[in-house]
Protein backbone atom coordinates (compact mmCIF):
# COMPACT_ATOMS: atom_id res chain seq x y z
CA UNK A 1 0.00 0.00 0.00
CA UNK A 2 1.43 3.41 -0.87
CA UNK A 3 2.30 5.93 1.72
CA UNK A 4 2.98 9.63 1.35
CA UNK A 5 4.74 11.39 4.74
CA UNK A 6 3.15 14.88 5.56
CA UNK A 7 3.39 17.03 8.10
CA UNK A 8 -0.12 17.77 9.71
CA UNK A 9 -0.84 21.27 11.01
CA UNK A 10 -4.21 21.45 13.00
CA UNK A 11 -6.34 24.06 12.31
CA UNK A 12 -10.00 25.50 13.72
CA UNK A 13 -13.14 25.74 11.96
CA UNK A 14 -16.26 27.44 12.69
CA UNK A 15 -18.94 24.96 11.44
CA UNK A 16 -16.99 22.52 13.70
CA UNK A 17 -16.62 24.67 16.70
CA UNK A 18 -20.19 24.83 16.23
CA UNK A 19 -20.96 21.78 16.11
CA UNK A 20 -19.23 20.89 19.22
CA UNK A 21 -21.02 23.26 21.29
CA UNK A 22 -24.00 21.90 20.39
CA UNK A 23 -22.14 17.76 21.51
CA UNK A 24 -19.13 15.99 20.83
CA UNK A 25 -21.24 12.30 19.97
CA UNK A 26 -23.16 14.02 17.09
CA UNK A 27 -22.33 12.60 13.76
CA UNK A 28 -22.18 16.50 12.27
CA UNK A 29 -19.01 16.87 14.68
CA UNK A 30 -17.54 13.71 13.41
CA UNK A 31 -17.90 14.58 9.56
CA UNK A 32 -16.84 18.02 10.50
CA UNK A 33 -13.36 17.08 12.36
CA UNK A 34 -12.58 12.82 11.17
CA UNK A 35 -10.90 14.79 8.20
CA UNK A 36 -7.48 15.35 6.65
CA UNK A 37 -7.22 18.01 3.75
CA UNK A 38 -4.19 16.56 1.43
CA UNK A 39 -2.24 18.14 -1.72
CA UNK A 40 -3.54 16.72 -4.59
CA UNK A 41 -0.43 15.07 -6.08
CA UNK A 42 -0.05 13.14 -2.25
CA UNK A 43 -3.64 12.20 -3.39
CA UNK A 44 -2.77 10.92 -6.15
CA UNK A 45 0.39 8.87 -4.84
CA UNK A 46 -1.89 6.87 -2.57
CA UNK A 47 -4.59 6.55 -5.13
CA UNK A 48 -7.11 8.08 -3.30
CA UNK A 49 -9.68 10.30 -3.97
CA UNK A 50 -11.55 13.27 -2.30
CA UNK A 51 -13.89 11.85 -0.05
CA UNK A 52 -12.50 8.46 0.53
CA UNK A 53 -11.18 7.22 3.61
CA UNK A 54 -7.38 6.97 4.94
CA UNK A 55 -5.19 5.75 7.73
CA UNK A 56 -3.36 8.50 9.36
CA UNK A 57 -0.24 6.76 11.64
CA UNK A 58 2.20 8.31 13.94
CA UNK A 59 4.22 7.15 16.67
CA UNK A 60 1.63 8.50 18.66
CA UNK A 61 -1.45 6.86 17.30
CA UNK A 62 -3.47 5.61 14.11
CA UNK A 63 -7.13 7.03 13.13
CA UNK A 64 -8.84 6.55 9.97
CA UNK A 65 -10.45 9.78 8.45
CA UNK A 66 -12.34 11.01 5.70
CA UNK A 67 -9.28 13.02 2.78
CA UNK A 68 -10.39 15.71 1.02
CA UNK A 69 -8.49 17.58 -1.39
CA UNK A 70 -7.14 20.83 -0.10
CA UNK A 71 -8.43 23.92 -1.16
CA UNK A 72 -5.25 26.07 -0.88
CA UNK A 73 -4.64 28.03 -4.05
CA UNK A 74 -0.38 26.68 -4.08
CA UNK A 75 0.69 22.95 -4.42
CA UNK A 76 1.96 21.78 -0.85
CA UNK A 77 3.18 18.68 -0.52
CA UNK A 78 4.16 17.17 2.23
CA UNK A 79 1.47 19.26 4.27
CA UNK A 80 -1.61 18.44 5.26
CA UNK A 81 -4.32 20.02 7.93
CA UNK A 82 -6.87 18.32 10.13
CA UNK A 83 -9.05 20.29 12.30
CA UNK A 84 -8.36 20.15 15.81
CA UNK A 85 -10.19 17.72 17.71
CA UNK A 86 -10.29 13.70 19.32
CA UNK A 87 -9.02 12.70 15.62
CA UNK A 88 -6.33 14.74 15.24
CA UNK A 89 -5.31 13.98 19.10
CA UNK A 90 -4.76 10.06 18.33
CA UNK A 91 -2.04 11.12 16.38
CA UNK A 92 0.00 13.67 18.63
CA UNK A 93 3.19 12.89 20.51
CA UNK A 94 3.45 12.96 24.20
CA UNK A 95 6.57 13.97 24.16
CA UNK A 96 5.76 17.30 25.57
CA UNK A 97 9.72 18.95 25.85
CA UNK A 98 10.74 21.79 27.48
CA UNK A 99 7.31 23.79 27.32
CA UNK A 100 5.49 20.95 28.10
CA UNK A 101 2.82 21.71 25.75
CA UNK A 102 2.27 19.08 23.17
CA UNK A 103 3.43 19.43 19.34
CA UNK A 104 -0.40 19.86 17.75
CA UNK A 105 0.20 21.73 14.72
CA UNK A 106 3.33 19.93 13.55
CA UNK A 107 2.98 16.43 13.47
CA UNK A 108 4.70 14.21 11.36
CA UNK A 109 2.74 11.19 9.91
CA UNK A 110 2.21 8.40 6.90
CA UNK A 111 -0.77 8.68 5.02
CA UNK A 112 -2.21 5.58 3.46
CA UNK A 113 -5.49 4.48 1.34
CA UNK A 114 -7.79 2.23 3.56
CA UNK A 115 -10.88 0.81 3.38
CA UNK A 116 -12.27 0.62 6.50
CA UNK A 117 -14.87 3.29 7.71
CA UNK A 118 -13.97 6.53 9.37
CA UNK A 119 -12.95 6.18 13.85
CA UNK A 120 -16.39 6.92 15.45
CA UNK A 121 -15.90 8.84 18.41
CA UNK A 122 -16.91 5.81 20.50
CA UNK A 123 -14.04 3.54 18.69
CA UNK A 124 -11.43 6.64 20.33
CA UNK A 125 -13.02 6.41 23.67
CA UNK A 126 -12.78 2.56 23.84
CA UNK A 127 -8.78 3.48 22.61
CA UNK A 128 -8.19 5.29 25.19
CA UNK A 129 -10.04 3.48 27.66
CA UNK A 130 -8.06 0.07 26.64
CA UNK A 131 -5.59 0.33 29.04
CA UNK A 132 -7.48 0.79 32.25
CA UNK B 1 -29.38 42.48 26.12
CA UNK B 2 -27.32 39.33 26.91
CA UNK B 3 -23.52 38.36 27.07
CA UNK B 4 -22.41 35.30 24.96
CA UNK B 5 -20.06 33.19 26.39
CA UNK B 6 -18.97 31.56 23.06
CA UNK B 7 -15.50 33.15 23.48
CA UNK B 8 -13.28 35.46 24.98
CA UNK B 9 -15.01 38.29 23.07
CA UNK B 10 -17.77 37.82 25.46
CA UNK B 11 -20.47 40.11 23.06
CA UNK B 12 -22.95 42.00 25.25
CA UNK B 13 -25.25 43.06 22.40
CA UNK B 14 -27.45 39.75 22.07
CA UNK B 15 -30.93 40.73 21.86
CA UNK B 16 -33.60 37.77 22.78
CA UNK B 17 -37.00 37.39 22.62
CA UNK B 18 -39.10 34.44 24.53
CA UNK B 19 -42.04 32.88 24.72
CA UNK B 20 -43.25 30.23 27.38
CA UNK B 21 -39.97 30.88 29.08
CA UNK B 22 -38.01 29.77 26.71
CA UNK B 23 -35.48 31.24 23.87
CA UNK B 24 -37.63 31.99 20.84
CA UNK B 25 -35.38 34.41 18.95
CA UNK B 26 -31.87 35.81 18.96
CA UNK B 27 -29.95 38.35 17.39
CA UNK B 28 -26.19 39.35 16.77
CA UNK B 29 -25.10 35.62 17.99
CA UNK B 30 -22.20 34.13 15.59
CA UNK B 31 -22.12 30.98 14.35
CA UNK B 32 -20.06 29.58 17.24
CA UNK B 33 -22.47 31.33 19.86
CA UNK B 34 -25.44 30.04 18.54
CA UNK B 35 -24.24 26.69 18.83
CA UNK B 36 -23.76 27.46 22.18
CA UNK B 37 -27.47 28.37 23.22
CA UNK B 38 -28.74 25.25 21.28
CA UNK B 39 -26.60 23.07 23.44
CA UNK B 40 -28.97 23.87 25.90
CA UNK B 41 -30.78 21.38 24.85
CA UNK B 42 -28.29 19.26 24.03
CA UNK B 43 -26.37 16.36 25.74
CA UNK B 44 -26.87 17.57 29.70
CA UNK B 45 -24.85 16.11 31.92
CA UNK B 46 -26.21 14.49 35.23
CA UNK B 47 -25.60 13.65 38.62
CA UNK B 48 -23.76 10.20 38.78
CA UNK B 49 -21.05 8.18 40.76
CA UNK B 50 -19.29 4.82 38.88
CA UNK B 51 -22.05 5.96 36.00
CA UNK B 52 -25.44 5.86 38.13
CA UNK B 53 -26.91 8.61 37.96
CA UNK B 54 -27.51 9.69 41.81
CA UNK B 55 -28.60 13.09 43.44
CA UNK B 56 -26.78 16.16 43.58
CA UNK B 57 -25.94 16.13 46.95
CA UNK B 58 -24.52 12.75 46.82
CA UNK B 59 -22.17 13.73 43.75
CA UNK B 60 -20.96 16.29 46.04
CA UNK B 61 -20.39 14.19 48.93
CA UNK B 62 -18.42 11.66 46.59
CA UNK B 63 -16.31 14.88 44.92
CA UNK B 64 -15.46 16.20 48.54
CA UNK B 65 -14.53 12.44 49.84
CA UNK B 66 -12.90 11.60 46.09
CA UNK B 67 -10.50 14.95 46.77
CA UNK B 68 -10.14 15.08 50.41
CA UNK B 69 -8.90 11.52 50.38
CA UNK B 70 -5.99 12.46 47.76
CA UNK B 71 -2.57 12.93 48.07
CA UNK B 72 -1.76 15.00 45.34
CA UNK B 73 -5.46 16.57 43.97
CA UNK B 74 -4.99 18.14 40.56
CA UNK B 75 -7.83 20.74 40.05
CA UNK B 76 -7.84 21.87 35.75
CA UNK B 77 -10.24 23.55 33.54
CA UNK B 78 -11.17 27.46 34.60
CA UNK B 79 -11.29 28.99 31.49
CA UNK B 80 -14.92 28.18 31.37
CA UNK B 81 -15.30 29.71 34.41
CA UNK B 82 -16.59 32.97 36.19
CA UNK B 83 -14.28 35.33 37.67
CA UNK B 84 -16.24 34.70 41.18
CA UNK B 85 -15.98 30.61 40.74
CA UNK B 86 -12.35 30.72 39.49
CA UNK B 87 -11.73 32.92 43.27
CA UNK B 88 -13.27 29.68 44.86
CA UNK B 89 -11.62 27.22 42.88
CA UNK B 90 -7.91 28.59 43.97
CA UNK B 91 -9.22 28.97 47.27
CA UNK B 92 -9.92 25.06 46.96
CA UNK B 93 -6.60 24.15 45.71
CA UNK B 94 -5.42 25.68 48.49
CA UNK B 95 -7.19 24.16 51.25
CA UNK B 96 -6.76 20.72 49.55
CA UNK B 97 -2.90 21.76 48.81
CA UNK B 98 -4.13 20.78 45.28
CA UNK B 99 -1.97 21.31 42.15
CA UNK B 100 -3.88 23.81 39.91
CA UNK B 101 -3.66 24.49 36.35
CA UNK B 102 -5.97 25.48 33.29
CA UNK B 103 -6.26 25.73 29.53
CA UNK B 104 -3.45 28.25 28.55
CA UNK B 105 -1.39 25.51 30.64
CA UNK B 106 -1.00 24.14 26.70
CA UNK B 107 -2.23 27.41 24.99
CA UNK B 108 -2.09 30.79 25.43
CA UNK B 109 -0.33 31.28 28.40
CA UNK B 110 3.63 31.96 27.75
CA UNK B 111 2.12 34.86 25.98
CA UNK B 112 -0.45 35.66 28.47
CA UNK B 113 2.12 36.03 31.10
CA UNK B 114 4.21 38.83 29.25
CA UNK B 115 1.17 40.67 28.35
CA UNK B 116 -0.14 40.47 32.26
CA UNK B 117 3.25 41.18 33.83
CA UNK B 118 3.57 44.48 31.67
CA UNK B 119 6.19 43.45 29.09
CA UNK B 120 4.07 43.21 26.24
CA UNK B 121 2.11 46.75 25.53
CA UNK B 122 -1.79 46.03 24.90
CA UNK B 123 -4.35 48.02 24.50
CA UNK B 124 -8.06 47.55 24.92
CA UNK B 125 -10.56 46.17 21.59
CA UNK B 126 -12.50 49.01 21.66
CA UNK B 127 -9.26 51.13 21.23
CA UNK B 128 -8.45 48.99 18.51
CA UNK B 129 -12.08 49.81 16.90
CA UNK B 130 -11.35 53.66 17.55
CA UNK B 131 -7.65 53.99 17.07
CA UNK B 132 -5.84 50.94 15.10
CA UNK B 133 -4.55 51.30 11.05
CA UNK B 134 -2.48 48.44 10.72
CA UNK B 135 -3.79 44.78 12.26
CA UNK B 136 -1.48 41.79 12.32
CA UNK B 137 -3.21 38.59 12.39
CA UNK B 138 -0.61 35.85 13.41
CA UNK B 139 -1.04 32.70 13.57
CA UNK B 140 -4.69 33.25 14.70
CA UNK B 141 -8.27 32.64 12.40
CA UNK B 142 -10.64 35.19 14.19
CA UNK B 143 -13.05 34.68 11.11
CA UNK B 144 -12.96 30.90 12.74
CA UNK B 145 -12.33 31.32 16.29
CA UNK B 146 -13.75 34.68 17.73
CA UNK B 147 -16.28 35.22 14.60
CA UNK B 148 -17.52 38.85 15.45
CA UNK B 149 -13.71 40.37 16.33
CA UNK B 150 -13.20 41.94 12.91
CA UNK B 151 -16.30 43.05 12.68
CA UNK B 152 -17.37 44.34 16.21
CA UNK B 153 -13.92 45.34 16.82
CA UNK B 154 -10.71 45.12 14.62
CA UNK B 155 -10.93 45.35 10.90
CA UNK B 156 -15.06 46.10 9.42
CA UNK B 157 -15.97 48.78 12.09
CA UNK B 158 -15.46 52.66 11.64
CA UNK B 159 -14.37 53.98 14.51
CA UNK B 160 -13.60 58.12 16.15
CA UNK B 161 -10.30 57.76 14.13
CA UNK B 162 -10.98 55.51 11.56
CA UNK B 163 -14.39 56.99 9.97
CA UNK B 164 -13.91 55.12 6.92
CA UNK B 165 -13.27 51.63 7.96
CA UNK B 166 -11.81 49.21 6.34
CA UNK B 167 -12.21 50.29 2.55
CA UNK B 168 -9.94 53.23 3.36
CA UNK B 169 -8.24 53.13 7.09
CA UNK B 170 -7.27 50.02 8.00
CA UNK B 171 -5.02 47.66 7.10
CA UNK B 172 -5.22 43.76 7.57
CA UNK B 173 -1.79 41.54 7.22
CA UNK B 174 -2.47 37.54 7.84
CA UNK B 175 0.28 35.74 8.55
CA UNK B 176 -0.86 31.84 8.10
CA UNK B 177 0.49 28.41 7.08
CA UNK B 178 -2.63 27.98 5.65
CA UNK B 179 -5.53 29.78 3.72
CA UNK B 180 -7.84 30.37 6.54
CA UNK B 181 -11.00 32.34 6.13
CA UNK B 182 -9.22 35.26 7.88
CA UNK B 183 -6.28 35.18 5.59
CA UNK B 184 -8.95 35.60 2.42
CA UNK B 185 -10.51 38.73 4.14
CA UNK B 186 -6.74 40.25 4.51
CA UNK B 187 -6.28 39.51 0.68
CA UNK B 188 -3.03 40.78 -0.89
CA UNK B 189 -1.96 41.12 3.40
CA UNK B 190 -1.61 37.43 3.27
CA UNK B 191 2.08 36.26 3.86
CA UNK B 192 2.56 32.15 3.80
CA UNK B 193 4.95 31.07 5.65
CA UNK B 194 6.15 27.34 6.29
CA UNK B 195 5.13 25.67 9.55
CA UNK B 196 7.34 26.13 12.06
CA UNK B 197 8.54 29.23 10.43
CA UNK B 198 7.86 31.90 12.65
CA UNK B 199 11.15 32.72 14.04
CA UNK B 200 12.49 32.86 10.39
CA UNK B 201 9.58 35.27 9.70
CA UNK B 202 10.29 37.54 12.85
CA UNK B 203 14.21 37.88 11.48
CA UNK B 204 12.88 38.85 8.06
CA UNK B 205 10.48 41.32 9.55
CA UNK B 206 13.25 42.87 11.83
CA UNK B 207 15.65 43.22 8.86
CA UNK B 208 13.01 44.95 6.62
CA UNK B 209 12.09 47.33 9.34
CA UNK B 210 15.74 48.01 9.63
CA UNK B 211 16.32 49.27 5.99
CA UNK B 212 18.11 46.03 5.38
CA UNK B 213 17.40 43.08 2.96
CA UNK B 214 15.43 40.07 4.57
CA UNK B 215 17.09 36.87 4.27
CA UNK B 216 14.18 35.12 2.14
CA UNK B 217 14.84 32.50 -0.86
CA UNK B 218 11.99 33.28 -2.40
CA UNK B 219 12.40 36.72 -4.23
CA UNK B 220 8.75 37.92 -4.49
CA UNK B 221 8.51 37.24 -0.36
CA UNK B 222 11.48 39.26 -0.36
CA UNK B 223 10.33 42.03 -2.14
CA UNK B 224 6.47 42.28 -0.31
CA UNK B 225 8.56 41.53 3.17
CA UNK B 226 10.15 45.18 2.17
CA UNK B 227 7.18 46.61 1.20
CA UNK B 228 5.41 45.26 5.01
CA UNK B 229 7.78 46.93 6.50
CA UNK B 230 7.18 49.86 4.93
CA UNK B 231 3.52 49.33 5.77
CA UNK B 232 4.32 49.01 9.66
CA UNK B 233 6.62 51.94 9.72
CA UNK B 234 3.81 54.30 8.55
CA UNK B 235 1.15 52.83 10.99
CA UNK B 236 0.12 54.95 13.42
CA UNK B 237 -1.77 52.38 15.58
CA UNK B 238 -0.70 48.93 14.85
CA UNK B 239 -2.10 46.06 16.19
CA UNK B 240 -0.56 42.36 16.50
CA UNK B 241 -3.27 39.28 17.29
CA UNK B 242 -1.14 36.85 17.92
CA UNK B 243 -3.25 32.86 17.74
CA UNK B 244 -2.08 29.40 18.06
CA UNK B 245 -0.30 29.47 15.10
CA UNK B 246 2.63 31.70 16.79
CA UNK B 247 2.00 30.35 19.87
CA UNK B 248 2.81 26.80 19.16
CA UNK B 249 5.50 27.75 16.65
CA UNK B 250 7.59 29.46 19.62
CA UNK B 251 5.77 27.85 22.89
CA UNK B 252 8.57 28.79 25.70
CA UNK B 253 11.00 30.08 23.60
CA UNK B 254 8.09 33.22 23.18
CA UNK B 255 10.81 36.05 23.96
CA UNK B 256 12.01 35.50 20.60
CA UNK B 257 8.98 38.01 19.60
CA UNK B 258 10.18 40.50 21.73
CA UNK B 259 12.68 42.24 19.70
CA UNK B 260 10.41 42.72 16.93
CA UNK B 261 7.49 44.06 19.26
CA UNK B 262 10.48 46.49 20.79
CA UNK B 263 11.36 47.35 17.48
CA UNK B 264 7.63 48.00 15.96
CA UNK B 265 7.08 50.51 18.80
CA UNK B 266 10.73 51.97 17.95
CA UNK B 267 8.96 53.12 14.46
CA UNK B 268 5.84 53.46 15.81
CA UNK B 269 3.16 52.76 18.39
CA UNK B 270 2.29 48.96 18.16
CA UNK B 271 -0.07 47.14 20.83
CA UNK B 272 -0.34 43.02 21.48
CA UNK B 273 -3.73 41.19 22.11
CA UNK B 274 -3.20 37.63 22.29
CA UNK B 275 -6.39 35.21 20.49
CA UNK B 276 -8.11 33.86 23.41
CA UNK B 277 -10.15 31.12 22.94
CA UNK B 278 -12.30 30.29 25.83
CA UNK B 279 -14.04 32.93 27.55
CA UNK B 280 -12.47 33.62 31.03
CA UNK B 281 -8.71 31.86 30.23
CA UNK B 282 -7.37 35.40 31.22
CA UNK B 283 -9.76 35.79 34.14
CA UNK B 284 -8.02 32.81 35.39
CA UNK B 285 -4.53 33.87 34.54
CA UNK B 286 -5.15 37.37 35.94
CA UNK B 287 -7.00 35.83 39.52
CA UNK B 288 -4.08 33.29 39.96
CA UNK B 289 -1.18 35.93 39.21
CA UNK B 290 -2.57 38.36 42.25
CA UNK B 291 -2.78 35.62 44.62
CA UNK B 292 0.15 33.63 43.89
CA UNK B 293 2.74 35.46 41.02
CA UNK B 294 2.11 33.26 38.45
CA UNK B 295 -0.28 32.77 35.94
CA UNK B 296 -1.08 29.14 35.80
CA UNK B 297 0.99 25.46 36.88
CA UNK B 298 1.01 26.16 40.55
CA UNK B 299 1.31 23.88 43.45
CA UNK B 300 -0.42 24.73 46.89
CA UNK B 301 1.10 21.18 48.93
CA UNK B 302 3.90 23.01 49.78
CA UNK B 303 3.13 26.76 50.57
CA UNK B 304 3.21 28.47 46.59
CA UNK B 305 5.64 26.02 44.15
CA UNK B 306 5.61 27.05 40.38
CA UNK B 307 7.22 25.29 37.34
CA UNK B 308 6.73 23.32 34.27
CA UNK B 309 6.23 20.02 36.80
CA UNK B 310 2.50 20.98 37.49
CA UNK B 311 1.69 21.77 34.29
CA UNK B 312 -1.32 19.44 33.55
CA UNK B 313 0.36 17.32 30.68
CA UNK B 314 3.49 16.80 33.49
CA UNK B 315 1.09 16.46 36.74
CA UNK B 316 -1.04 13.75 34.95
CA UNK B 317 2.11 11.50 36.25
CA UNK B 318 1.61 12.07 39.88
CA UNK B 319 -1.72 12.90 40.83
CA UNK B 320 -4.06 10.37 42.06
CA UNK B 321 -6.95 12.49 42.19
CA UNK B 322 -8.48 15.01 39.27
CA UNK B 323 -11.19 17.87 39.50
CA UNK B 324 -12.03 18.76 35.51
CA UNK B 325 -14.23 22.00 35.56
CA UNK B 326 -15.21 23.27 31.74
CA UNK B 327 -13.22 21.54 29.88
CA UNK B 328 -13.27 18.36 27.91
CA UNK B 329 -9.56 17.42 29.05
CA UNK B 330 -9.67 14.05 27.64
CA UNK B 331 -10.49 15.32 23.81
CA UNK B 332 -8.03 18.36 24.24
CA UNK B 333 -4.95 16.07 24.80
CA UNK B 334 -3.09 13.79 22.91
CA UNK B 335 -4.02 10.35 23.43
CA UNK B 336 -1.31 9.07 25.12
CA UNK B 337 -1.71 11.55 27.64
CA UNK B 338 -5.43 11.20 27.91
CA UNK B 339 -5.29 7.16 28.51
CA UNK B 340 -2.71 8.11 31.48
CA UNK B 341 -5.79 10.56 32.53
CA UNK B 342 -8.70 8.03 31.81
CA UNK B 343 -6.89 5.73 34.80
CA UNK B 344 -6.94 8.47 37.81
CA UNK B 345 -10.46 9.04 39.33
CA UNK B 346 -12.04 12.06 37.84
CA UNK B 347 -14.71 14.53 39.65
CA UNK B 348 -16.14 16.19 35.95
CA UNK B 349 -18.03 19.63 36.39
CA UNK B 350 -19.89 20.65 33.30
CA UNK B 351 -22.73 21.39 31.54
CA UNK B 352 -22.62 18.74 28.66
CA UNK B 353 -21.73 15.06 28.27
CA UNK B 354 -18.40 15.06 27.17
CA UNK B 355 -15.20 12.43 26.81
CA UNK B 356 -13.92 13.41 30.16
CA UNK B 357 -17.52 13.44 31.70
CA UNK B 358 -18.04 9.64 30.43
CA UNK B 359 -14.52 8.42 32.23
CA UNK B 360 -15.23 10.26 35.10
CA UNK B 361 -16.08 8.65 38.37
CA UNK B 362 -18.44 11.75 39.70
CA UNK B 363 -20.03 13.95 37.40
CA UNK B 364 -21.66 16.91 38.33
CA UNK B 365 -23.99 18.84 36.02
CA UNK B 366 -23.73 22.45 35.81
CA UNK B 367 -25.39 25.90 34.42
CA UNK B 368 -23.91 27.70 31.40
CA UNK B 369 -22.53 30.76 31.97
CA UNK B 370 -24.04 33.82 30.42
CA UNK B 371 -27.14 31.71 29.54
CA UNK B 372 -27.79 30.13 33.37
CA UNK B 373 -25.27 31.87 35.63
CA UNK B 374 -24.10 35.41 35.84
CA UNK B 375 -20.98 36.42 37.15
CA UNK B 376 -18.38 38.65 35.74
CA UNK B 377 -15.36 37.44 33.34
CA UNK B 378 -12.33 39.13 31.84
CA UNK B 379 -12.32 39.58 27.85
CA UNK B 380 -9.59 38.28 25.80
CA UNK B 381 -8.49 42.41 26.44
CA UNK B 382 -8.78 42.53 30.01
CA UNK B 383 -11.88 44.42 30.29
CA UNK B 384 -14.53 42.99 32.84
CA UNK B 385 -17.29 41.92 31.47
CA UNK B 386 -20.95 41.59 34.10
CA UNK B 387 -23.21 39.49 32.70
CA UNK B 388 -26.57 38.12 34.04
CA UNK B 389 -28.56 34.57 34.08
CA UNK B 390 -31.15 34.68 30.77
CA UNK B 391 -33.06 32.12 31.63
CA UNK B 392 -34.13 29.93 34.60
CA UNK B 393 -32.94 26.45 34.93
CA UNK B 394 -32.33 23.80 37.36
CA UNK B 395 -28.83 23.29 37.13
CA UNK B 396 -26.23 25.25 39.72
CA UNK B 397 -23.48 27.38 39.04
CA UNK B 398 -20.09 26.18 39.71
CA UNK B 399 -19.76 28.92 42.24
CA UNK B 400 -22.82 27.32 44.00
CA UNK B 401 -21.14 23.38 43.22
CA UNK B 402 -17.45 24.48 44.32
CA UNK B 403 -18.98 26.22 47.31
CA UNK B 404 -20.44 22.73 48.09
CA UNK B 405 -17.62 20.94 47.46
CA UNK B 406 -15.45 23.45 49.52
CA UNK B 407 -17.84 22.70 52.70
CA UNK B 408 -17.50 19.25 52.67
CA UNK B 409 -13.91 18.70 52.24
Amino acid sequence: MAKVEVTIVTYRDIFQEEAKEIGRYSDEYRDLSALILLDRGDMKLIKTEDGQTVQVETDGGMVVVTARLSEEDEEHPGLAFMPNSPWSNQLVSEDTGTSKIPEFKRIKAEVSATDKDVDTISELVERIRADY
Amino acid sequence: MAVCTGCSLLCDDIELEFEDGKISLTKNLCRKGEGRYRSLREDRLVPAVDGAKVGFDEAISRAAELLGDAENPLLFGWSNSSLEAQRIGIDLAKKLGATIDDTSSFCQGYLMEKVLRGEYPTCTLDEVRNFADVLIYWGSDPSSSQPRHMSRFSYFPRGEKRQRGYDEDRTAIAIDVRKSPTVVIAADGFFRIPPGGDAEFIEALLAALGGKIPKVKDKKMKKKILKLGSTLRKAEFGVVFPGLGLIYSLKDEIDKLTPLITRLNEVSSYKLIPMVGHYNMRGFNQTLLEETGHINRVSFKDGVEHGTQFAVTEAVNDCDALMVIGSDLISALPAAISKKLARIPTVAIDPHRNLTTDMARVTIPSAISGLEAGGSALRMDGVKVEFEPVIKSGYRSDVEILSRIMEAV
